[in-house]
């Protein structure tokens, strides 16, 4: 079995998967540094490591530990979840389109981390908050398995995701609006469309376990959702237990999505874009794909971060509208291929 | 002052509206439709010469007339809730209940607009126009006075050193150049730090900038129990917490210097009292006068 699996890779793929593995992970640890660079005061990065590095309590050093390393490290974290849960779910629905934001996972996520917070639950900083997440991630993806399990097709399975995603949308923008804080309206962009600013390394502590958890989960699930992809029957007989495998993708997306929102809001569709671009390069094979789809996820939000700070606009745009504006032509070409191929 | 009034009556004026003339004869049914108003009304009116005052009068958090408001009917800037009360005067704020002014003012109601002052003279100002609006000119003059008084001794009197300031607002919100606080900051002898720095278009620095502009006094405008929202969490930043451990920390609430009255001399005391502290603490603030 992995060696038929292996050679139809190396038959489909032009570069070989460490390659691919270590080029995205040498970019994104590129990204991570540049996001460390770039910031809203000027500031020597080598003058202020050193001061790190000697326990110097000099500005630079603070703005360096405390504001732009925990957005650095969230960008990398929130944007591997986002491609790993993408690709996983692509696999285990057999759809393309199966991205966290466009079936509405991020939505419901967020909707349980306002409830949480808003309502007085749950601190900013709290396990609540990201319990919220989780809640709402894990209940959105559960009720999206259940619907494709009842044989539901591809525009059913996407219809259904867009419902429970406007519905979330819907009710978070109510729960805020029913917040007595003068601010909480305002605070509904944030939630709908994501955004890394002014993070502090105790959302980083608060987020990393969580995220671990579903990425442990997504990346074991790799053989299986290659045993899938020949089709349920295929996958039986080869020994792979399908309800385990749906089981399982629940709850990594349940923590890694869940966690993600929480603390960054919903940023759209890095988990659609990422794994589409990929997929050719790793022979089609969703498997493989989890983990390079992780790695191009982190690339993808770092940049998109590293953008909304370097833009004149200011107030800073939203991550969302960034990754929105490179993924909606995709979202297309994606419906226009797919129209093709029903032709 | 008089060419304010002046203008005042000519808009009603231009509305073809039967407007008595503000002062000529004392209004005897006052509408109030914004919290700045309600303010001035409440301390400068007859007993009885007030109909209505905003439902925010009431909320000891943003008003500093709520044992004042408590009596008297509130109401929540909606024309239907003033018509039926044929006020003689309505007072509003040039940017609160746009739509409900516009209604009134084609019903022929004497609507007076009051803006938002940002000097001292304008304080002044706004004071004797609702005063006079009022037919309570004696009662104007004598909040002038005492608040002058109040005001008179001020922290650049004493030739020191001038501390550096920031106000940190939910959301990173700050007071700029040309706002009254700026005013009040200066008067009280601080160096107001986001005069110099730029702001975004909400009046927003980057908590990266307020961490270095290092300022000697952070000045916390924010209400400690609020209501849960992510604009509040900023200000437990963690990385703003060395800064108020090295700087000095007050906190002023909002309703002491936002509108026109004699509640602003209660800030510039909070304000005084955080340079002479600052002074002290530091001995050598950052910045010279």
């Amino acid at each position: 079995m992995t060696s038929r699996v292996a050679a139809t890779r190396l038959r489909a793929a032009d570069i070989p998967y460490p390659l691919l593995v270590g080029a995205l992970g040498a970019l994104s640890a590129i990204l991570f540094l540049v996001s460390l660079v770039v910031g809203y005061v000027p500031l020597d990065p080598v003058a202020a490591v050193s001061d790190i590095i000697a326990g110097r309590d000099s500005v630079g050093a603070l703005v360096m530990v405390e504001l732009r390393l925990p957005r650095a490290l969230l960008g990398l974290m929130v944007g591997f979840s986002l491609g790993a849960t993408g690709a996983a779910l692509q696999g285990l629905l057999r759809n393309p389109l199966a991205d966290p934001g466009v079936i509405g996972v991020s939505g419901a996520a967020a909707l349980g981390a306002v409830i949480a917070f808003y309502s007085g639950l749950a601190g900013f900083l709290s396990i609540g908050l990201a319990l919220g997440g989780l809640a709402g991630a894990g209940l959105a993806t559960a009720l999206l398995l259940l619907l494709a399990r009842q044989g539901a097709g591809t525009t059913a399975l996407i219809l259904s995701g867009v419902a429970i995603g406007s519905l979330a949308g819907a009710l978070t923008a109510l729960a805020l609006n029913l917040s007595p804080s003068p601010y909480a309206v305002m605070e509904v962009v944030f939630w709908l469309m994501g955004s890394l600013a002014d993070r502090s390394l105790d959302h980083v502590l608060l987020a990393a376990p969580l995220m671990a958890v579903g990425w442990i989960l997504l990346l074991g699930a790799g053989r299986a959702l290659d045993g899938l992809s020949l089709g349920e029957e295929t996958a039986r007989s080869l020994g792979f237990d399908v309800m385990r495998l749906r089981l399982r993708i629940v709850v990594a997306s349940a923590f890694a999505i869940g966690s993600a929102v929480a603390v960054a809001g919903a940023i759209g569709f890095v988990g659609l874009v990422v794994p589409h671009v990929l997929r050719p390069l790793v022979g089609h094979q969703p498997g493989p794909l989890v983990l390079v789809s992780g790695l191009g996820g982190a690339v993808l939000t770092l940049a998109a971060d590293i953008l909304v700070r370097v833009l004149p606009t200011h107030p800073e745009l939203k991550l969302g509208v960034v990754t929105a504006i490179i993924g909606a032509p995709f979202l297309f070409s994606l419906l226009w291929r797919m129209r093709r191929e029903m032709d | 002052m008089g060419a304010m009034l002046a203008a005042a009556i000519s808009v009603a004026g231009l509305q073809g509206a039967l407007s008595p003339a503000f002062g000529a004869a004392e209004p005897r049914s006052v509408v109030s439709l914004n919290l700045c108003a309600d303010e001035l009304v409440l301390r400068l009116a007859a007993p009885g010469q007030v109909k209505s005052v905003t439902w925010l009068a009431r909320d000891s958090r943003a008003s500093t007339v709520a044992a004042q408001a408590r009596d008297i009917p509130v109401n929540h800037g909606l024309a239907e809730e003033i018509v039926p009360l044929s006020p003689d005067l309505v007072i509003a704020g040039v940017y609160t209940t746009r739509m409900a002014i516009a209604f009134l003012e084609r019903l022929g109601i004497p609507v007076m607009d009051l803006g938002v002052p940002a000097t001292l003279e304008a304080v002044r100002a706004q004071i004797r126009q609702v005063a006079e609006a009022l037919g309570q000119q004696v009662a104007g003059e004598a909040m002038i006075a005492d608040l002058d008084l109040a005001l008179a001794d001020d922290g650049t009197a004493g030739g020191g050193e001038r501390p550096t300031a920031l106000v940190l607002r939910p959301n990173g919100l700050t007071a700029g150049r040309g706002s009254l606080v700026d005013t009040l900051l200066t008067r009280a002898g601080l160096v107001n730090l986001a005069a110099e720095l730029q702001p975004d278009g909400f009046g927003r620095l980057a908590l990266e900038e307020i961490v270095a502009a290092q300022p000697d006094i952070l000045i916390l405008n924010a209400d400690p129990d609020a209501p849960p929202s992510m604009a509040r969490s900023l200000l437990e930043h963690p990385a703003l917490a060395g800064l108020k451990e090295s700087a000095t920390v007050v906190t002023v609430p909002t309703r002491l210097w936002t509108c026109a009255g004699p509640q602003l001399a209660d800030a510039m005391t909070i304000l005084k009292s955080a340079a002479e502290q600052a002074r002290h603490a530091t001995g050598n603030p950052r910045r010279a006068p």
